[in-house]
């Protein structure tokens, strides 16, 4: 018992050095009282495509918008690499981890070329960013990322609102990708997409991640998207991991676990979900 | 939605006892009776049955169905007293030193007029005719050409004007913007300031900063441009709250600070509208600029007041067409800038 005690530990310590980001009893409490993470502890491997899932309200977004601060944690830990997240460390870790957002979030009015180059607007001197002036190198990179998004030259110059859904996420990745960030937060990026674009954008989003050795951390609400495209899928109810595994583990048990709520400790009995 | 929910215990009411309520009420028709109480008490002080009887004559009068009124007659003198628009400049020959008659100026020629006056005969006791040749110098154009190089003194002053007032409400919109403002008393002094320079009339601000500048431009361009700033201060900084927030919190999760969120998110949402405030601040700052010249702060204002005071009603006749002509073309000039900026 003893040795299995250490194997374990070891096992774990083993798993979590090699974590690229790691949630260490994260907690956030929202004033009204409700508890949106309540004692999350999950690690993150490198390069690896871990989907959260979990039923509307169960902190999916919460996590992920705490990585870059947008929003704060009540209590808990967070590591990235070797940094951990505090709001001093914030600004230099921001530049490390990109977000692509679930309504796309770009500017509607501007091309496809300043939204992507948007993206580094916080990295160039104060006067390039008010002049909207992107070094040579920048450009380049846009045009890189457009293109490897699956954007052709024309869609630079073409306003943001003149794209489809799929086209504007497309954009919206573009933008995610143009500082090679080490994490890209993805807040449920294909929920405003049909069934066949979201895969599409997924397929390209773990593609482009993994040419660039990023982690990805993704919040879905497709199941199946999930089993299909990630190396691992965390499930959170109620703001509390339920599940951590491998997708071939996430069978139709645990799912109707991790949202009806069955067989669950602690857990109320089965309760409609809506909102 | 998630709490009323629990507020049910997650049992929402049957459809059938739902209710949904009509747009109008009792409070609302208590509302238009009051707002029509006041405006019937209002017209009496501003006299409108007046006003419409008196307009009603006039409109009578104008078709031919009666046969004068008082209001037409009044501006039908006046209006009269405008025709024919003055556009020539004369001056008598006998004021003007160092002229050489071989070598006028371009386009100007020398009428000659014949003065008939009466002059009393100390002997005859009687009133004879002496006729005097008086000599003009004429310029066919001379008085339009002076009306046109003030209105672009005025045009001038309005384009300082309008930078200046845009300069001013830049900082005044950002801290006057709730989800900008660094602080809450940044917010109000912000909004202290753009409705105190809204609140004060140019016309009341031009005769203070003639008292400091002395008669001139700087006096008029400096009043229109802090009464613009009242206004334009409040409307960005309005659009600013009203941006979208999306895009803003794009920028700011990849750790963009305030300014740069507001130059790379919010500008290009409010650009448009941004254009729209500041070329009716134009056209306005035009049009008051020949107002404010009243006051001697420069431009054709106050050649306008000069004209008027003088009962050169030919001239005053023409400095009007020519204000009418530059608002009209400004306005098709501004539009189809807006066409361009924001189409």
């Amino acid at each position: 018992m003893a040795a299995a005690a250490i194997i374990n530990a070891a096992l774990a310590t083993g798993r979590e050095g090699q974590a690229h980001l790691s949630f260490r009893g994260l907690r956030k409490v929202y004033a009204d009282g409700v508890a949106a993470l309540d004692g999350v502890t999950a690690h993150v491997a490198r390069g690896e495509f871990c989907v959260v899932l979990g039923p509307s309200g169960s902190g999916k977004s919460t996590l992920l918008r705490a990585v870059n601060g947008l929003t704060d944690l009540t209590a808990g830990e967070m590591v990235l690499g070797d940094t951990v997240l505090t709001p001093k460390t914030l600004h230099s870790i921001r530049r490390r981890v990109a977000m692509v957002h679930q309504q796309f979030n770009l500017v509607e009015r501007v091309s496809v070329a300043a939204n992507v180059l948007s993206g580094a607007v916080a990295e160039v001197p104060g006067w390039r960013a008010m002049l909207g002036w992107y070094p040579p190198a920048l450009r380049q990179r846009t045009c890189e990322v457009v293109a490897r998004v699956g954007l052709d030259e024309l869609h630079l110059t073409r306003r943001a609102s003149a794209l489809s859904g799929g086209q504007q996420q497309r954009v919206g990745i573009a933008r995610a990708l143009l500082l090679k960030p080490e994490i890209i937060l993805a807040d449920e990026p294909v929920a405003s997409l049909d069934p066949a674009i979201s895969r599409e954008v997924l397929g390209l989003l773990r593609e482009a991640a993994r040419e660039q050795g990023a982690t990805v951390l993704c919040s879905l609400h497709q199941t199946d998207l999930a089993r299909e495209f990630a190396d691992r899928i965390i499930g959170m109810r109620k703001g509390r991991v339920v599940f951590d595994g491998k997708p071939a583990l996430f069978d139709a048990r645990a799912e109707a676990e991790l949202y009806e709520g069955l067989a669950v400790p602690g857990a109320e009995p089965k309760e409609k979900i809506y909102a | 939605m998630r709490e009323a929910i629990l507020e049910t215990g997650g049992h929402p009411r049957p459809a059938t006892e739902w209710h949904l309520r009509a747009p109008y009420d009792w409070r609302a028709a208590l509302a238009v009776l009051l707002i029509a109480l006041a405006l019937i008490w209002s017209g009496q002080r501003m006299e409108v049955g007046k006003m419409l009887r008196l307009t009603g004559e006039a409109v009578l009068a104008g078709v031919g169905l009666q046969e004068e009124s008082q209001v037409g007659k009044g501006l039908g003198r006046m209006i009269g007293a405008l025709f024919p628009f003055v556009i020539a400049d004369k001056q008598e020959m006998a004021r003007l030193s160092d002229i050489d008659r071989d070598n006028l100026p371009r386009f100007t020629r020398i009428e000659t007029v014949e003065v008939t006056s009466y002059h009393l005969n100390a002997e005859t006791l009687q009133a004879e005719p002496q006729v005097e040749t008086k000599e003009y110098l004429v310029h066919p154009f001379g008085y339009l050409i002076k009306v046109l190089s003030k209105m672009v003194e005025t045009f001038e002053i309005a384009i300082w004007a309008t930078i200046i007032a845009v300069l001013l409400s830049i900082p005044l919109a950002f801290f006057g913007a709730r989800n900008y403002t660094p602080n809450r008393f940044a917010y109000s002094a912000s909004r202290g300031i753009v409705s105190f320079l809204r609140s004060m009339p140019e016309l009341i601000i031009a005769m203070f900063l003639v008292l400091g500048f002395g008669f001139g431009a700087i006096a008029g361009y400096l009043a229109l441009g802090l009464h613009g700033a009242g206004f334009l201060g409040k409307f960005y900084a309005e659009d600013i709250e009203g941006a979208d927030p999306k895009p803003q919190e794009a920028l700011t999760a990849l750790g963009a600070g305030k300014f740069r969120v507001l130059r790379a998110a919010v500008l290009p949402q409010v650009a448009p509208s941004y254009v729209a405030y500041t070329l009716y601040i134009l056209d306005r700052n035009v049009r008051m600029a020949a107002v404010i010249g009243l006051v001697g702060a420069g431009g054709i204002g106050q050649e306008l007041k000069g004209r008027y005071d003088t009962f050169d009603y030919g001239h005053v006749g023409t400095i009007l067409l020519v204000i009418f002509l530059t608002v009209f073309v400004l306005d098709q000039v501004a539009a189809r800038l807006r066409a361009r900026l924001i189409g």
